[in-house]
């Protein structure tokens, strides 16, 4: 349908429009208009990607000028494809419309990993394997070699496409992951850099967060894109955490150790390459001296991960006299790993900041600070000097450089926390030195000032106006949209107490209380006996998890349990908890039905959809708070308090009840879905916890399901379920949506 | 003895019942006792009637035997030889053990098939009341030739394909009872165990390679819940335990399972993340390496009991899933392999059809599609002539094209263009004439219309009952006309029976019927053709006796 969204002629590929889309839209409209940021709250469910792409696309097309690029920007490799297969439906249904054939370019960007066609690269299976193999083909001095001497070996592809990939541009059209794989193998090109040069100039770049808020990598892939771009951060409600992890470093004893034996394989390399070469090493300490730095041959290929400081942060002037010299520069690492190791050697915990931390280092080793910065520069030239190939290996000695280059460049929102062991095993010695990021926004600041829009948006972002004070932005629009539902297909119930009248609750005085776990068994063997289908029930911890289960196992509960439904639990370990869901979705699939055990903040409950029958009660064991002891995060909440004026029990109660929204959420995902959604502690009858869930979700907790025993549960629960398996008349939506959509039709 | 022909599998003396002493035989289909001295059976079970037996626990002085049946009845057995009591019983415990399960399934397959067939086919039901439970013809003589063995046979192998998958908690049924002096008892079923050998293919594997030579099958299933193997924190499997290796196998399997990854791209947890960060990057805590020496000893059995449960789960699905494939080569290699890597890898050819359906479904906002109607399936053919002309026998090489047919239809409207009627040779005005009488209603060849009239003339209830006798008369009909020719005795026997039945019928239901219609003075006419078939019956069956006197004579 077309729409007409304040004289913009918007192109919908649907023939109906639910109301929250359009006003979605009209916001959206709103604050691209301005020029400003927004955040944007709307359900899972409600179509918010189409309704996004729909209005940016319009938008594009009609002012080309105004906004030249999207970029969109999601977490995980599913949530992207699917963007762009939103994104190809869009554009047929322009096609089929207007009869004039597509001329936008719109493309996924994924990691090597995800989209090299080399047959042996591609075969490896992790990352960071094939990001090595593929550096050790694609280097610029590696190609050098091949000229001189053909057997040594390249990448073919990449070959091909440098030759010819970069004069002839890629055909308008939409490209996700396989399709570039598909497009490159057809050419013989390298996907991954073709799709690298081609968001450059494509209208539409749809990747994962780090590209722009890493600036490890943010720095090598999204430097040049235009100002005139509009950024959207899907699923955003964790966008502080990405960018905190981004600027994060932690060391620990065996970090330390990889980088003494980096240190000791650089000292090999010079002096051999003393030996044989030696003008190569005086090439370079020329270079130096003249600050040509990057520059002349800052090819893509060479560069893994680029400078972990912003862009802005970055010194422009030549390196330092000290490190100039790779023996010294070699020295000088030497230097601040001993004098790492030293600080590692303790036996209580330390606390300090950057500031302090420099004092230190430069009282007991005389390190200062200005080298220390240009630590991170100093090593990738040295690296690419030596032409050492595999630069995997050399991750650790990477690292250190990085957080000398840190901690000497941010004064302000980093701290150090020393630990000589895990809280959980004080006997055991493994020290760890944090380097923590406590400001989510220093490293999203170049995003907000470098693009003149940033959408912010996602199912569950509410408290909205939490958001733009943690990440230090001004929004122009802020929204929350609710759900308009034909029928209520959600039912949150709140248990706070079991049969016998005891409190249900996670919280830490009581969590291990005989009483409770056994009342959280009952709850959950209740809903298998009643629940159809899939059951996904929530820790609020792993270590809690296998607690709970343990001492179900011993009463007996897991068995009964079995009788109903089979059990699958969430492990550690990626692979096994894989495994388990796709067993999950069979028995789901076959009629036998059965229950998931994970964890909040796992990885489960942030990138698996439980949509219709995968899911149709999702339990909420207790109030799922982050490790609240933990010093980094004692930390930074004194950091939130301090900058940002936010309480620490304010931000706690925030960050709970975020991660219990993305939970339950995960069931409804589309209002042809139902799915019930049972928190199982009395803490969420409380006013602050429950005025803190999205909108769509507080609308539909009543007074009368706030303190409910199990037995009531039980009842809502067969009562609703009952009502919800009754065929879905779509008629009564259609004549709801069809009055409102006659009236807006464009 | 009441039936010498019977095979006896084992004879048992010295057993008492009921205070006397007796022997105990046990015979292909059923088991029986007499009592000492006398030649005949004073307790004789068919298998099919016993719902399981019960033996006395082994400290027991009396040594004893119960036989439940399905009614809920129970006979007990004492086994009174001193010197082989034991040995007696448990030869016959074992013997008891391998019949018994044969003739369960027999039993309740067949009432299961009888009862299934009543219930889809109420024209049967009916007559099945009609003539069963009025007992007009006994229950046997009902299904005699309506449930033939094969149709028994071929609906079991029918229940094959659809078997009953293994309750999640099957171990969980399986409840130690103290037996009072320090000890666990299990009780174990036969489809407790098919049950674990099902989910646990090592355990079948062990359980054949140790049975019958290296120990009893008591002694493995003590092992096997004394074993680790079965508590489900196995950390320390001693290396003697056999089920050690069982355990191992297990974990090599769910291993294997985990290094294939899952088919489905959408719950691949490892290829979610699009970049993760490099190791040592962010704020969570670098998750430690060497996990067993840092984790407590509880820490490690608990994730273990998980590592347990998920395994117990793929494999409880996995068996689930299997006897749906592998229904017909149920070969132990086959279900091994299968049943320990869990799913067959697609290899990557299959993958991006798979990941773009489900991106597809992940997309799609049905209600917010217009009505595009239901979604017709194109017909596809491959070879449209065939489709239009139907089969054509294959005999005749001859097939007519379309072009073929489509010139004879032309040539045949050419042929009507030009078609003149002779006149001269028409048939005679009479002769049309009383055709046309034929034809018209109430003529010779529309009596079928006047017939309709009963419809009204007579009342639905009678209309209905009388449907009912002709159904049962016709039933009882071709019993009796299905003994002819009279060749065996037994036939012979039977057309006796069924002219007694016939005759029985006509007295307790024709007779009731004709008496109830004369009531409501209606035309008797209406049981006359069922009368004149049951005539036609004995004049038959009169034919055939004064025959057979006069031949025996």
């Amino acid at each position: 349908m077309k729409l007409n969204i304040e004289g913009l002629l918007v192109y919908f590929p649907y023939d109906y429009i639910y109301p929250e889309q359009y006003s979605y839209m009209l916001e959206l409209k709103r604050t691209l208009d301005a020029k400003g940021h927004g955040v944007l709250e709307m359900p899972s469910g409600t179509g918010k990607t189409i309704s996004l792409l729909s209005l940016i696309v319009a938008y594009q097309k009609a002012y080309p000028l105004e906004v030249t690029k999207l970029v969109y920007c999601s977490r995980t490799v599913p949530e992207i494809e699917k963007v762009v297969e939103e994104l190809r439906k869009l554009m047929d249904y322009y096609a089929k419309q207007t009869g004039v054939k597509n001329d936008f370019l719109a493309l996924a960007l994924s990691s090597r990993k995800n989209l090299c066609i080399h047959p042996e690269v591609s075969s490896l299976r992790f990352g960071k394997e094939v990001d090595g193999k593929c550096h050790s083909l694609t280097a610029s001095y590696i190609r050098a070699q091949h000229h001189s001497n053909p057997s040594q070996p390249v990448c073919q592809f990449f070959e091909e496409f440098d030759a010819v990939g970069r004069q002839v541009p890629i055909p308008p059209g939409i490209y996700n992951l396989d399709d570039l794989k598909d497009f490159g193998r057809r050419k013989g090109w390298c996907p991954y850099f073709l799709a690298r040069y081609a968001i450059l100039h494509a209208n539409i770049v749809v990747y994962s967060y780090h590209y722009l808020l890493d600036p490890k990598i943010a720095d090598l892939v999204s430097k040049e894109l235009a100002k005139k771009s509009v950024v959207v951060f899907d699923e955003a409600h964790n966008i502080d955490n990405v960018c905190i992890d981004s600027m994060s470093v932690n060391i620990t004893r065996r970090t330390l150790d990889r980088c003494q034996t980096n240190v000791e394989t650089l000292q090999n390399t010079i002096s051999r390459i003393k030996e044989t070469d030696a003008a190569k090493l005086r090439e370079e300490y020329r270079r130096l001296v003249e600050g040509l730095k990057e520059a002349n041959v800052a090819r893509e290929t060479d560069i893994y991960l680029s400078n972990p400081v912003l862009p802005d942060e970055i010194l422009q002037e030549a390196v330092p006299g000290s490190i100039r010299t790779a023996e010294h520069f070699v020295g000088f690492i030497k230097r601040f790993l001993e004098y790492l190791k030293a600080r590692l050697r303790i036996h209580h915990v330390v606390q300090e900041s950057a500031p302090q931390f420099l004092k230190d280092i430069y009282e007991k080793v005389c390190i200062d600070r200005k080298p220390l910065r240009f630590c991170a520069e100093r090593l990738r030239s040295l690296l690419r000097t030596l032409e050492i190939a595999d630069i995997a290996d050399f991750s650790a000695i990477t690292l250190i450089s990085h957080f000398a280059t840190l901690v000497s460049t941010y004064s302000k929102g980093f701290t150090i926390i020393i630990e000589p062991f895990e809280d959980r095993t004080p006997t055991i010695a493994n020290p760890v030195l944090h380097f923590s990021c406590m400001d989510p926004s220093i490293a999203i600041k170049p995003v907000f000032g470098r693009f003149q829009s940033v959408i912010i948006t996602s199912g569950t972002l509410s408290p909205l106006d939490i958001y733009p004070r943690i990440l230090d932005f001004r929004p122009v629009t802020m929204a929350s949209f609710t759900m308009t539902l034909a029928r209520t297909c959600l039912c949150p119930l709140i248990v706070g107490r079991g049969n016998d009248q005891v409190a249900m609750t996670s919280k830490f005085e009581t969590r291990e209380d005989f009483a409770v776990i056994r009342n959280y068994g009952n709850l959950l063997l209740e809903m298998s006996a009643i629940v159809p289908d899939g059951i996904v029930a929530f820790f609020t911890s792993y270590i809690y998890m296998e607690n709970i289960v343990a001492s179900w196992y011993e009463q007996g509960i897991l068995e009964n349990i079995q009788r109903n439904k089979l059990i699958f639990i969430e492990t550690q370990d990626a692979a096994e908890t894989s495994m388990a869901l796709e067993k999950y979705q069979e028995a789901c699939e076959n009629g036998r039905g059965a229950i998931l055990l994970s964890v909040a903040r796992g990885k489960v409950s942030e990138g698996i959809d439980f949509v219709h029958h995968f899911g149709r009660a999702v339990i909420m064991f207790g109030v799922p708070y982050v490790y609240t002891q933990s010093r980094i995060l004692k930390a930074r909440l004194e950091y939130l308090r301090d900058q940002f004026q936010i309480r620490e029990n304010d931000f706690l109660t925030f960050d709970a009840m975020r991660h219990a929204a993305q939970c339950v959420g995960r069931a409804i995902r589309g209002k042809t879905d139902y799915g019930l959604m049972i928190f199982a502690d009395k803490r969420y009858a409380r006013a602050d916890k429950r005025g803190k869930l999205p909108r769509w979700i507080q609308e539909h907790l009543t007074d009368g399901s706030l303190n409910l025993t199990i037995d009531e549960t039980v009842q809502l629960s067969k009562h609703f379920l009952r009502q919800m398996a009754q065929p879905f008349r779509r008629v009564t939506t259609r004549t709801f949506l069809s009055l409102f959509n006659d009236l807006n039709q464009a | 003895m009441a039936s010498l022909s019977e095979e006896v599998l084992l004879v048992v003396k010295r057993v008492r019942q009921r205070k006397q002493d007796g022997t105990l035989y046990l015979m292909a289909e059923r088991i029986a006792w007499g009592p000492e001295g006398k030649d005949r059976f004073t307790v004789s079970h068919l298998y099919a009637d016993i719902r399981c037996q019960k033996i006395s626990p082994d400290g027991k002085a009396k040594i004893q035997l119960q036989l439940v049946l399905h009614t809920g009845e129970s006979t007990t057995f004492h086994f009174a030889n001193e010197s082989t009591a034991l040995k007696d019983r448990d030869a016959t415990k074992e013997l008891l053990q391998q019949l018994l399960p044969k003739f369960k399934k027999k039993a309740n397959k067949e009432l299961e098939e009888k009862n299934r067939m009543l219930q889809e086919d109420p024209v049967l039901f009916q007559l099945y009341k009609d003539l069963v439970v009025s007992q007009v013809i006994s229950a046997e003589e009902f299904w005699a030739n309506r449930l033939s063995l094969s149709s028994v046979e071929h609906s079991i192998s029918n229940n094959n394909k659809q078997e009953v998958g293994i309750s999640a908690a099957f171990l969980a049924d399986i409840r130690p009872q103290t037996d009072g002096c320090n000890g666990l008892r299990y009780n174990l079923t036969t489809d407790i165990i098919e049950s674990i050998f099902r989910t646990y293919p090592t355990v079948k594997q062990k359980y054949s390679e140790n049975v019958p030579h290296n120990m009893t099958e008591k002694e493995f299933w003590t092992r096997f819940f004394q074993s680790h193997y079965f508590h489900r924190d196995r950390i320390s499997t001693g290396l003697q335990d056999i089920f050690s290796e069982c355990a191992k196998q297990d974990e090599k399997g769910l291993k294997s399972m985990v290094t294939q990854g899952v088919k489905n791209p959408m719950v691949d947890l490892l290829s979610l993340e699009d970049k993760t960060l490099d190791e040592g990057y962010g704020t969570a805590t670098v998750p430690t390496t060497s996990n067993s020496s840092n984790k407590s000893l509880r820490e490690n059995s608990n994730s273990a009991i998980i590592k347990r449960f998920n395994h117990h789960s793929a494999m409880v699905l996995a068996a689930g899933l299997l006897c749906v494939i592998f229904r017909d080569a149920p070969s132990d290699q086959a279900s091994e392999t299968s049943s320990t890597d869990g799913n067959s890898r697609d290899s990557d050819f299959f993958q991006p059809p798979l990941k773009k359906v489900k991106l597809q479904e992940a997309i799609e906002y049905d209600d917010l599609q217009g009505d595009s109607g239901r979604k017709t399936i194109s017909l596809n053919l491959k070879k449209s002539d065939r489709y239009s002309h139907g089969p054509t026998p294959l005999q005749s090489q001859h097939y007519t094209t379309s072009q073929d047919i489509i010139t004879s239809i032309s040539i045949i409207q050419h042929e009507m263009r030009s078609y003149k009627p002779r006149l001269t040779q028409v048939m005679s005005s009479s002769a049309a004439s009383s055709a046309i009488i034929a034809l018209s209603p109430g003529g010779v060849l529309m009596q079928g219309g006047a017939q309709q009239t009963i419809n009204q003339l007579v009342p639905t209830d009678v209309q209905s009952e009388l449907k009912h006798l002709y159904m049962a008369a016709g039933e009882l009909l071709r019993h009796f006309w299905s003994c002819f020719p009279v060749s065996t005795p037994f036939l012979e026997e039977k057309v006796v029976k069924m002219k007694s039945n016939l005759e029985k019928f006509q007295v307790t239901k024709l007779r009731p019927f004709q008496e109830k219609i004369q009531r409501q003075y209606l035309s008797t006419n209406l049981t006359g053709h069922l009368e004149e078939m049951l005539q036609a019956a004995y004049n038959k069956f009169q034919a055939w006796q004064t025959r057979r006197m006069m031949r025996k004579t």
